[in-house]
């Protein structure tokens, strides 16, 4: 099929008495193709980015009868990112974001990993299983929230079941007490995101050479020295991606939490962007947004880019 | 000990038949060929010795001791994988020190066992590389190394030099040879490459359909094939077969091959093999062991094709079902159009019931 298009795409341009164009000029003619993808980019990245560092020096908010360019007039001289570093709210959501960060997201990947290497035998049933995993992942976030904020009333399921294996009645209040509903919370991220992790890790698993594990076991090894020395290590590149993937998601996590806590009870389960957000729509102090978001934004960066880094190099060392 | 025996071996994928029924025996150090075309369940075979498939019937006993259940970790087996299945995240040394390492052996023993090994194998300079980017005689090597270092009693190979060029294969055919004799194992190597197993084996199995063809030593199997199959597979190219019947003549008992007339008289003891029999036979004989005849007795066909191939000349006779192939060292001077009479060596000439296939013998 190309063999024929190139072809004929060569016969016209004899036709037509093309001359071989120079390296100069094609690289000319792609930047000219290429413009109005450029543009379109140039406003969708670039062009907020500077916006935002813009407002992030001022004191601008919508509530300033001004339009956002005049912020300059209210330039208060990096006054919010000092503020930024004394704000304890601003930090204890920072804590608490990492805290469900490095439960989520491990409890995601061992989950999945589970289920990914279970899913890479047969088994009967398996793609009725299969289709059922994904089904959270597929359910939209807010929706995912508001069956959590049911599940966990204090006359809700959870509870009843508790009751049922108790053999007592369970009347535990999960999104009002500060830890519980934090627990809470964390189960419902748990719960829509393991599927993604699973299916990440799945592909992964089916990847690893199959000669290379029976080798493997003919030279002795067990299932879990097979697991660590052959499986682990083939899969270096696709985990990275996959903990990246879920690290970055989970750093914003929002309208799961938002719809089924509202960051409450007080701020106990009150995240970066639940902050942000109430900041954002409560306070409307948007410079001092601004320069919350864009230090976050660094914060991202710099693990995505250690992760690339890292994947860079697992691909060379898989090459 | 290190013999192997297969006992009525059997194995079933569903409703098709891998293998059917099975016997064979190889001797301890011995190197034993499987040879035949793909599907023929040879690979079947192997991995059943390996362990990595269940015989759905039937004992493999290595000795005298009974594999059925022995997990593969335990069966005491090299195996080279057709891609050597190297573990490219590792170097060569952890692809050698793997085996010993899995089992829990001493850092002080595995670093002296590999270091023998690599020795043997001369993978000493290499020992620090990582095995993702090595030509593929090293791979051959770093995969038997990784097995040998196990001191396996058996060693099996599967298909190792099929994704070998050419030119490359009959080096690493003779590299393998010499390993073989270096480490003494009982050697099992699968290939549908009779020029493989024809030089490297000291028995050939040959297999079709699942069923075990023919036992015995390269020139056994080539010079007696025991059946049709064995005749046309073995040999480039095989052995030719043309159909006919019995007949008496007055120079004594001759093949009647119909429009191609009578066969030359057959030699004494395969006309006593024959005595008695009535129905169609095939007669055979090799491409190699035909002689052009001027005008005397023999068979008289027309060229239909002549190829050259350097040192020899192969040159095609006939059509259908009455066509043959004769090779000769050099080139005869016959073009397409020209008839051609020519006489198969009497001591090479073999018959084979029509019926079964199978070759006439006597006694």
């Amino acid at each position: 099929m190309s063999a024929v298009t190139v072809m004929t795409s060569k016969d016209e341009m004899k036709a037509a008495g093309a001359k071989p164009v120079s390296r100069d000029e094609s690289a000319r003619l792609g930047f000219r193709l290429t413009l109005p993808a450029q543009i379109l980019v140039l406003f969708i990245s670039a062009f907020p980015l500077l916006m935002q560092l813009y407002i992030s020096v001022t004191d601008w908010s919508p509530l300033s009868g001004t339009g956002w360019w005049n912020a300059w007039s209210m330039w208060n001289s990096f006054a919010n990112y000092t503020d930024l570093a004394v704000d304890t709210r601003f930090w204890s959501a920072l804590k608490r974001t990492a805290i469900v960060m490095i439960v989520c997201v491990p409890a995601e990947f061992l989950l999945g990993l589970a289920l990914a290497t279970l899913f890479a035998d047969d088994f009967p049933g398996k793609r009725v299983f299969y289709s059922i995993l994904l089904m959270p992942m597929m359910v939209v976030p807010a929706v995912a929230g508001y069956m959590f904020f049911m599940l966990f009333q204090s006359g809700g399921p959870v509870n009843d079941i508790l009751s049922a294996l108790t053999g007592s009645p369970v009347t535990i209040a999960w999104l009002s007490d500060p830890t519980l509903a934090l627990i809470a919370v964390m189960v419902a991220d748990i719960w829509q995101w393991t599927p993604l992790m699973f299916l990440i890790l799945l592909a992964g698993l089916v990847g690893v050479p199959e000669d290379q594990i029976k080798a493997a076991t003919l030279l002795g090894a067990n299932p879990w020295q097979r697991f660590v020395t052959i499986v682990l290590p083939k899969m270096k590149t696709i985990i990275i991606i996959a903990l990246a993937i879920r690290v970055i998601e989970n750093f914003k996590i929002f309208d799961t939490l938002y719809i089924m806590t509202g960051g409450g009870p007080g701020v106990a389960t009150e995240t970066i962007s639940v902050y942000i957000y109430k900041l954002t729509t409560q306070d409307l102090i948007w410079g001092y947004v601004a320069a919350i978001a864009l230090a976050i934004l660094i914060v991202l960066s710099i693990v995505a880019v250690f992760a690339m880094k890292r994947m860079a190099r697992a691909r060379e060392v898989a090459a | 000990m290190s013999a192997i025996h297969l006992q009525n071996l059997v194995k079933k994928f569903g409703d098709f038949t891998a293998l059917k029924t099975m016997d064979l025996a190889i001797a301890d150090g011995e190197f034993m060929a499987l040879l035949g075309p793909s599907g023929c369940g040879k690979s079947t075979t192997m991995n059943m010795i390996a362990g990595m498939e269940e015989p759905t019937g039937g004992k493999i006993l290595f000795g005298e001791r009974d594999m059925a259940g022995v997990p593969m970790g335990r069966r005491g087996v090299g195996f080279v994988f057709q891609n050597y299945a190297i573990f490219t995240h590792m170097t060569v040394r952890q692809n050698l020190a793997y085996g010993p390492k899995m089992r829990g052996a001493a850092k002080a023993e595995i670093d002296r066992r590999v270091g023998a090994i690599a020795e043997t194998l001369q993978l000493s300079p290499l020992l620090d590389r990582k095995a993702d980017r090595l030509s593929v005689n090293i791979l051959q090597r770093v995969a038997i190394g990784r097995s040998a270092i196990m001191e396996p009693a058996i060693f099996l190979l599967d298909e190792p030099l099929s994704n070998v060029d050419a030119a490359f294969r009959a080096v690493m055919r003779t590299e393998l040879k010499q390993l073989q004799r270096q480490f003494r194992q009982t050697m099992v190597y699968v290939t549908h490459d009779q020029l493989e197993a024809m030089t490297m084996a000291d028995r050939i199995a040959v297999m079709d359909h699942g069923v075990l063809q023919q036992v015995g030593t390269p020139l056994e199997v080539y010079n007696d094939p025991a059946n049709v199959f064995v005749a046309r597979f073995i040999g480039a190219p095989g052995m030719n077969l043309l159909k006919g019947r019995p007949a008496e003549s007055d120079r004594g008992l001759v093949v009647d091959l119909g429009p191609l007339g009578f066969t030359p008289p057959l030699p004494g003891e395969l006309a006593t093999a024959m005595r008695g029999a009535r129905g169609e036979v095939l007669y055979g004989f090799r491409p190699e062991q035909a002689t052009l005849v001027q005008n005397g007795q023999g068979l008289a066909m027309p060229v239909t094709f002549v190829e050259r191939i350097g040192a020899r000349t192969i040159v095609h006779l006939g059509q259908g079902e009455a066509a043959v192939k004769t090779v000769f060292d050099n080139d005869v001077g016959l073009a397409i159009g020209d008839t051609a009479v020519i006489a198969p060596t009497a001591s090479s000439v073999r018959v084979f019931d029509a019926a079964t296939g199978l070759a006439m013998k006597a006694g």
